[in-house]
C-alpha cells in the first residue's frame, strides 16, 4: 500500500539511480506477510546510531587496552636501561599523539621540539589527564559511553563488565601514582578490556553490532601498530649502529603490541629491525599486524549490505602493506611508509563512516542527525 | 488523618462512602484485622525474639510490623530469617547490593543546577512484604481503573457522554491544558489510549490503601523494580527458597505482546523505544527497557516522516518501517508540526502519522487527559459511569477549590490539607500543609484565591511505614507504592508488586528518588503455601 508512494517519492527527488538507494520492497512490511520464498529482513534493525556507537566503542576499549600495554612495556624498558641510556618518557607521547596537548599542559613557557617530560607528568597525562583526548581513563570513559548509548545492541554483561572497569580505573587513580601501583592499574585496564572483549565473543550474536565493534577495534588495532612502529623506529634509527641495546629496544616495542611471545615462536631468532617489521606489518597470523587487522575488518565489511567503497579502501590499504619492502624500510623512508599507511587506514574509516553513519538516503537529512 | 466522611465538615467526600465500597476497604484490610491479634505461640513458649527490638513504628501503620511488635503474617518468615542473620551480616548483604548496584549501573540523574549527576539508584535491602490475596483485591482494582480511564478518554475524544450525562463538567475537558484537540475523532487499536500505567498506591493508618495518583502519560520506575528483584535475589537467595514470592519477570514479556498487538501491520512488528536521549533523567530505564526487549532506543532524530504517512528509522540499511512506537517523550515534545514548534526531541510529521493510523503510539497522544488531579476527584464516578461497578480502590478525598464552598474549607484548614496543582501529574508543586512555613501557606492562599480552577486539596494522609536500614539502625519510614499496569486489545496485566519508594528522613513523606527517596522490594508472598 505504501510502496508506489516512496517510488514516486524517489523519482522526484531524482535520486533514483544514486548508489545506495534502498530497494523500497525490503522496507515494506507487507511483503513479509505474502508467501514470496526469499528470506525476510524480519523485524530488527540497526540504527545508523547505534551502529555508530558500537563502533567508537570498539575503538575507545582497544585505545585503552593498547595504550595500557604501551605505558606498561616502556615503564619495564626504562627500568631496565643504565641512567642514562634510556629513551626518556617522550616517545610515549608522540605514540599517542599528544604531545602538543602536553606541551601546552606541563611547559607553557618552551616552545623546544624536545620536550622535557617528566616520568611523573607523562604517567599522569597518558593515564588520566583531563586535557588528553586519549587518556586511557578517557578512553574507558568514552567506550562506557558509547556503550551505554548502544546498550540496547550489546550484551548487558559487556555494558557492566565497562560500567564496572571505568569504576575501578577511577576510584584507584591514587595508586597509579608510584610505578608499582601503576602496573597493577594497567594490568586491570588491560584485564578488563579483555574481559568485556570476551564478553562480547562468548555471547553476542554474529550480527551487524558486532561487525561494527570488530571493525572499531581492528582498525584503531591497526592505527597504533603503525604508531608505536614509527615512533619507536625513529628512535631506534638515530641511535643504530653500535647500540648495545638495539635488542632490548626490540623486545620494549614487541613487548608494547603483546608480541613478544609470538614473536619468538614465529621467527625463533634474535629480534632485529627487518624481522619485527614484518611480523607486525604483514604476518596474517597474529591479530596485531596490521595486514591481520585489515583482514579481519574486510571479512566484516564483506557481511554488509552497500560495503563496495569501504572495501575498496580496504584492499587498498592492505595492497600498501602487503607491497612493502621490509628490508629496504629499516634502512630509511619507514616513516614515509608508515604514513602512507595511515593515511589509508584514514580513508577506510572515512568510508565506513559515510556508508553507514551518514548515508544519503530518501528522507535522510543529515544536518538534522545530531552528531 | 481525615479517613471517613465525617470529618468533612460537611462536605460530601467521593469514592469512600457507599456500603459496597466500604465492604471491599474492608476486605482489602483483612491482613490488618488478623495481625492485630497478638500472636501467641501454639506450645506456650516465649513470644518470636525480634530482629529489630526498638522497632516502633509509632501510630502509622507498618508494612511489617503489627501494633502489638509481632510480625504481621506475610512477614513472618522474613522476620525469623533477619533475627538469625543479625545486624552486622544484614549490613554486609546491604553493603554487597549497593556494590552490585554501582556495578550493573543502575542510576538515576539528579539535576544539580543545569548538570545532570548519574548517582547510584538507592535500594534498601530489607524487602516490603504483601500477601497475595490481598494483592489481588489491589490488582482487580487497578485493572478495573485502568478501563474505565481509557473508556473516559476515548469518550473525551469522541461523544463525550459523560460531560452530557452530567458526570463531568465540560469545563474539565474543554478547559483543561492536557486536552489535545489534535486527538478528537482518533480510534486508537482497541479504543486504547493508556496501554501503560504507573500508579501510586499508599496505606493509611488504618490500612486502608488508596491510588494518590495515575500516571497515563510517560510514567517511569519499571526498570528500577526489575532491578531491585534482580538484585534482591542475589543479597536474599535463601529468602526465595522460605518464600513463595511472586515473580515481576513476566513484565517484559507482557509488554512485548501488548506492543506488539497494537501494531498496524501484519507481519512481525518493528518497534522502538523513543526516548529525549542520553541527558534525560529516566534515560537508564528507556535503556534498559530497549535491551529487555530486544529493540531499537531512538530518539527523535533516528526517525523520519516521509509522504507516505509512515514512519522510518535511519538504519544503516537505509530507511525501515516503524510499526509501534513506545515513546517516553511528552506530548508537546512528540511533533513540532503540531506541537512545540522548537522541540528537537519529537519527529517532524508523528502526529500525522498516527492520525493515519500508520504507526501506534504507546501510550497515545492525549491520554493525559485523565490523569490530572482534578480528574482524579471524579475517577469514582468515572468507574460508576463506564462500568456501572463499585470501585475496588479507595481514593483519597479530593476538594476542588473552584467550588465555592470547598474552597472556604481549604481556604480555612491549609495548614491541614495538602494542595496540589489541578493539572499537573507526579509532585510538582505540591504543598503539604502541616509542614509548610506561615509565608508558604499565605503565598498559597492567594494562588487558591486568584486562580481557584487551577488547585485542588487532600487531607493529609499517613503513610504507612517499613522498616529500613539507616545508617546501621533499623528504623521506620514512610513508603507509598508503584505498580504497573498494562492494557491492549488483548487484555490487562498487573506487575506483582510494584516499586516501593521509601522516604529518607524520619517523618518525612516525600519519597521521590529525585529529593534523596530510596526504593525497597517488593515481595508479593503466597502464605498458604509458606514453607518454614
Amino acid at each position: 500500500m505504501t510502496q508506489p508512494q516512496i517510488d514516486r517519492d524517489i523519482q522526484d527527488q531524482g535520486e533514483s539511480d544514486a548508489v545506495g538507494l534502498p530497494d523500497p520492497a525490503s522496507i515494506d512490511h507487507d511483503h513479509l506477510g505474502d508467501d514470496s520464498p526469499k528470506e525476510p529482513k524480519g523485524p530488527t534493525m540497526l540504527l545508523a546510531r547505534m551502529a555508530e556507537a558500537v563502533y567508537w566503542a570498539g575503538r575507545y576499549l582497544e585505545r585503552a587496552e593498547c595504550t595500557a600495554r604501551i605505558v606498561q612495556a616502556h615503564t619495564d624498558t626504562h627500568v631496565d636501561m643504565p641512567v642514562g641510556q634510556d629513551v626518556g618518557w617522550a616517545p610515549l607521547l608522540s605514540i599517542v599523539g599528544v604531545d602538543s596537548e602536553f606541551a601546552e599542559r606541563y611547559h607553557q613557557a618552551t616552545e623546544a621540539d624536545e620536550v622535557d617530560a617528566a616520568e611523573e607528568d607523562v604517567i599522569e597525562f597518558l593515564l588520566h589527564g583531563t586535557e588528553n583526548p586519549s587518556s586511557i581513563l578517557g578512553a574507558v570513559a568514552a567506550a562506557r559511553e558509547n556503550l551505554r548509548t548502544a546498550r540496547p545492541v550489546v550484551p548487558r554483561e559487556a555494558w557492566e563488565a565497562c560500567n564496572h572497569l571505568y569504576l575501578m580505573c577511577s576510584d584507584h587513580l591514587d595508586e597509579a601514582k608510584s610505578r608499582k601501583g601503576r602496573v597493577q592499574w594497567l594490568r586491570r585496564v588491560i584485564a578488563g578490556c579483555q574481559q568485556i572483549n570476551g564478553i562480547m565473543l562468548g555471547t553476542m550474536s554474529r550480527d551487524e553490532a558486532m561487525s561494527f565493534l570488530l571493525m572499531g577495534e581492528n582498525l584503531e588495532r591497526a592505527d597504533l601498530t603503525t604508531r608505536v612502529l614509527d615512533v619507536r623506529s625513529e628512535n631506534l634509527h638515530s641511535q643504530r649502529g653500535d647500540d648495545p641495546y638495539e635488542v632490548v629496544h626490540w623486545m620494549s616495542v614487541l613487548r608494547s603490541l603483546a608480541a613478544y611471545q609470538p614473536y619468538r615462536r614465529a621467527i625463533p631468532a634474535r629480534p632485529q629491525g627487518g624481522s619485527t617489521l614484518r611480523f607486525l606489518l604483514q604476518d596474517d597470523r597474529f591479530p596485531r599486524a596490521v595486514s591481520a587487522c585489515l583482514s579481519e575488518t574486510r571479512s566484516h565489511l564483506k557481511g554488509l549490505a552497500r560495503s563496495e567503497n569501504a572495501l575498496d579502501a580496504c584492499a587498498d590499504a592492505s595492497m600498501v602493506v602487503a607491497s612493502a619492502a621490509v628490508p629496504h624500510l629499516t634502512l630509511g623512508g619507514l616513516s614515509e611508509f608508515l604514513d602512507e599507511v595511515q593515511v589509508a587506514l584514514a580513508d577506510i574509516h572515512d568510508r565506513i563512516h559515510e556508508t553507514y553513519f551518514r548515508p544519503s538516503f530518501v528522507g535522510w537529512q543529515p544536518d538534522s542527525v545530531a552528531s | 488523618m481525615l479517613s471517613d466522611s465525617g470529618k468533612w465538615g460537611g462536605h460530601s467526600p467521593v469514592g469512600n462512602t457507599t456500603a459496597t465500597n466500604q465492604t471491599h476497604l474492608r476486605r482489602i484490610t483483612l491482613d490488618v484485622e488478623v495481625s492485630d491479634v497478638p500472636i501467641a505461640p501454639e506450645d506456650g513458649s516465649e513470644p518470636e525474639p525480634s530482629p529489630w527490638p526498638s522497632f516502633d513504628p509509632g501510630l502509622f501503620y507498618d508494612e511489617l510490623v503489627g501494633p502489638n511488635g509481632a510480625p504481621r503474617p506475610a512477614a513472618e518468615a522474613l522476620w525469623r530469617h533477619f533475627t538469625e542473620l543479625g545486624p552486622e551480616a544484614l549490613a554486609e548483604r546491604q553493603e554487597a547490593a549497593d556494590r552490585e548496584m554501582r556495578a550493573i549501573g543502575v542510576t538515576f540523574t539528579v539535576y544539580e543546577g543545569s548538570t545532570g549527576v548519574d548517582r547510584p539508584w538507592p535500594f534498601d535491602i530489607i524487602p516490603r512484604v504483601m500477601p497475595s490475596d490481598e494483592w489481588q483485591l489491589i490488582e482487580s482494582g487497578l485493572v478495573q481503573r485502568l478501563n474505565a480511564l481509557n473508556l473516559f478518554i476515548d469518550d473525551v475524544y469522541h461523544e463525550q457522554r459523560c460531560v452530557s450525562s452530567g458526570i463531568v463538567p465540560s469545563e474539565l475537558v474543554s478547559g483543561s491544558p492536557n486536552f489535545r484537540r489534535e486527538c478528537v475523532g482518533i480510534d486508537p487499536p482497541g479504543g486504547i489510549w493508556a496501554h501503560i500505567c504507573g500508579s501510586d498506591l499508599i496505606r493509611d493508618e488504618d490500612g486502608i490503601v488508596y491510588v494518590l495518583e495515575d500516571n497515563l502519560r510517560v510514567p517511569s520506575g519499571v526498570s528500577y523494580l526489575l532491578e531491585n528483584r534482580m538484585v534482591a535475589k542475589h543479597v536474599f537467595p535463601e529468602m526465595f527458597r522460605h518464600y513463595s514470592i511472586e515473580p515481576v519477570d513476566p513484565y517484559i514479556g507482557r509488554l512485548a505482546n501488548m506492543l506488539a498487538s497494537v501494531s498496524p501491520s501484519t507481519g512481525d512488528p518493528t518497534m522502538v523505544v523513543l526516548t529525549p536521549g542520553i541527558y534525560n533523567s529516566a534515560y537508564f530505564e528507556h535503556a534498559f527497557l530497549a535491551q529487555q526487549l530486544g529493540i531499537e532506543l531512538v530518539e527523535g532524530s533516528d526517525l523520519v516522516v516521509l509522504d507516505d504517512d509512515c514512519v522510518y528509522a535511519r538504519t544503516i540499511d537505509g530507511l525501515q518501517q516503524v510499526d509501534v512506537i513506545y515513546r517516553r517523550i511528552d506530548d508537546l515534545y512528540l511533533d513540532p508540526e503540531v506541537f512545540v514548534p522548537e522541540s528537537l526531541l519529537g519527529v517532524p510529521g508523528l502526529m500525522r502519522a498516527w492520525r493515519s493510523g500508520r504507526v501506534a503510539l504507546v501510550n497515545a497522544p492525549g491520554a493525559g487527559i485523565a490523569d490530572d488531579k482534578k480528574v482524579y476527584s471524579y475517577v469514582p464516578d468515572i468507574i460508576r459511569f463506564f462500568l456501572d461497578e463499585e470501585p475496588i480502590l479507595a481514593t483519597v478525598p479530593t476538594l476542588r477549590c473552584s467550588d465555592e464552598d470547598s474552597r472556604h474549607y481549604v481556604l480555612s484548614n491549609l495548614e491541614r490539607l495538602v494542595v496540589k496543582p489541578a493539572n499537573e501529574s507526579g509532585g510538582y508543586g505540591v504543598l503539604v500543609g502541616t509542614q509548610a512555613s506561615t509565608e508558604e501557606l499565605a503565598a498559597a492562599a492567594k494562588q487558591i484565591e486568584t486562580e481557584p480552577n487551577k488547585w485542588v486539596a487532600q487531607p493529609v494522609i499517613s503513610l504507612s511505614t517499613a522498616p529500613t536500614l539507616c545508617d546501621g539502625e533499623i528504623a521506620p519510614r514512610h513508603v507509598d507504592l508503584r505498580p504497573f499496569i498494562l492494557l491492549g486489545p488483548e487484555g490487562a496485566y498487573v506487575t506483582r508488586g510494584g516499586l516501593t519508594r521509601v522516604a529518607r528522613n524520619a517523618g518525612s513523606l516525600v519519597v521521590n528518588s529525585s529529593q534523596g527517596g530510596g526504593s525497597k522490594d517488593t515481595w508479593v508472598v503466597d502464605t498458604r503455601g509458606q514453607t518454614t
